[in-house]
């Protein structure tokens, strides 16, 4: 919540889940390298260098990959959301280890010539107008600045001065690194490996990452047309949950039932544009399911000390049904709760 | 353009991007921030984001001192451009993958062995250099 900044907000949580990734990283490093003969010399096809920067290089696949499948698989299944927990730290240390492959490939290929390695990786790259020979070393690097843009803008600190569409749309730049890994792999390693194990590894984690965000895209709620929305299985939600319905190109409200009543506040966490109303209504507050932030449901502020606002929106029984008005009310502006019948509100 | 020029550009950048950071971290940040008042120790964590973003940090730093608010739009996150991202993505991942696999070729040691005869000449050329050596 809103507290002064301080370099990270470690919690019990957060160092159980960078412990467990610390460890699985070291994990598979060391087990691919030791697997992959590191004593190889130069004389070998693949030689010792050549494993190690392998080992980095899909262990950051493997990691980027995992980090594209969580957000889809947690809007598809809220079984997956404790993973979105910590998100951040996950990402900084995929950037981490994508530095550390480019490392161990500007140390070996680039290291014995006496053109400075950055240059050497500028000068050599060549034959942009054909596939096959294709420099897929540049993908790399464009990737690897896109990684490093995000991983050093992934204080909260970031998400509050650039404004969290801001933010979210600098980290969607997210997806055309993970195109330029793709393309990196594909037209690089690909072409050369005759070990069926690790391109098996990488189409599937690929294409898994694909499936997953068309199958999330193709449930989103639906646009609407008129002012006032239906609020269509608005009868079902349980107490102290949320339905959400699509208000705007952009915009989705999230309809709480409470009590035998009703509020609608904004989809979107004042934090990280968080998904509200997945989350659930804890000690009478509206509970973000990424990182806890609390929200009073009727006017849409979180309760003191803390600062933050979200809009909130106007609801109305009429013929027996709910509806939500598409505009938004600015952020901490009070809404009485639509109080339902009592038939309903027992429902 | 050149190598050169590349990393001559790359350098400059990084430059103005340090002087950047330098002005946030040291003043900007407090200034633009409630929360980042009296916190300094995490303000080091700003510098490579500054460094490699300065010109949107310069934007953002004038228009957060001249008291501009996003409002409304701050809570508007981009769906449609991550839907659409998302899409592009899926759409890709398969026709990359695909194109990688077609235009493969199979190296020597995937091949077998074929003993070439020798072009003509070659002996006397061969023979020549070895009794050179």
């Amino acid at each position: 919540m809103s507290v002064r900044y301080v370099p990270v907000q470690w919690t019990r949580n957060k160092w159980v889940y960078d412990a467990v990734l610390v460890v699985c990283v070291a994990v598979y490093v060391l087990g691919f390298i030791w697997s992959g003969n590191p004593a190889a010399d130069a004389t070998r096809p693949v030689d010792g260098a050549i494993v190690r920067m392998r080992a980095w290089g899909s262990c950051a696949f493997l990691m980027l990959t995992l980090v594209l499948c969580i957000g889809p698989l947690a809007r598809l299944d809220a079984r997956f959301l404790p993973l979105l927990y910590n998100r951040r730290h996950f990402g900084v240390l995929t950037a981490l280890v994508a530095f550390s492959h480019a490392a161990a490939v500007l140390g070996w290929y680039y290291a014995f010539s006496p053109t400075p390695a950055w240059e050497a990786v500028l000068t050599s790259a060549v034959g942009w107008d054909r596939l096959a020979g294709f420099p897929f070393e540049m993908l790399g690097v464009f990737a690897l600045v896109i990684l490093a843009a995000l991983a050093a803008t992934s204080h909260d600190f970031w998400l509050s001065f650039l404004t969290p569409p801001v933010w979210k749309a600098l980290h969607l730049m997210i997806y055309p690194a993970y195109a330029a890994v793709v393309g990196h792999v594909a037209l690089g390693y690909l072409q050369d490996v005759g070990n069926p194990a690790f391109p098996g590894v990488f189409v599937s984690g690929a294409l898994a990452v694909a499936g997953l965000h068309l199958a999330a895209w193709r449930r989103g709620p639906a646009a609407p047309a008129a002012a006032w929305i239906p609020v269509p299985g608005w009868r079902a939600i349980p107490e102290n949950r949320a339905a959400v319905v699509r208000v705007g190109p952009d915009e989705r409200a999230a309809i709480f039932r409470i009590g035998g009543a009703l509020s609608a506040v904004s989809h979107a966490c004042a934090h990280q544009n968080g998904p509200l109303g997945e989350g659930r209504v804890i000690d009478g507050c509206i509970t973000c399911p990424w990182h806890g932030f609390q929200y009073r449901p009727e006017d849409g502020c979180s309760p003191a000390p803390f600062t933050e606002k979200i809009p909130t929106y106007r609801l109305k029984l009429e013929g027996g049904e709910v509806f939500v008005h598409r505009d938004a009310d600015p952020p901490g502006t009070y809404q009485a709760p639509l109080v339902l019948p009592a038939r309903e509100a027992a429902a | 353009m050149t190598a050169e020029a590349w990393l001559l550009l790359g350098q400059v950048w990084v430059w103005i991007g340090l002087a950047v950071a330098a002005v946030l971290v040291l003043w900007g940040a407090g200034a633009a921030e409630e929360n980042a008042r009296g916190a300094w120790a995490f303000r080091l964590l700003l510098v490579p984001g500054a460094v490699l973003l300065w010109p949107l940090v310069a934007l953002r730093l004038g228009a957060r001192l001249r008291g501009e608010a996003p409002g409304l739009a701050a809570h508007r996150p981009p769906r449609r451009a991550q839907d659409g991202a998302a899409l592009l993505l899926a759409l890709f991942v398969p026709t990359a993958l695909g194109t990688a696999m077609a235009i493969r070729q199979d190296g020597p040691r995937h091949a077998a062995a074929v003993l070439l005869e020798a072009p003509e000449g070659s002996g006397e050329a061969s023979g020549e250099a070895g009794a050179s050596e």
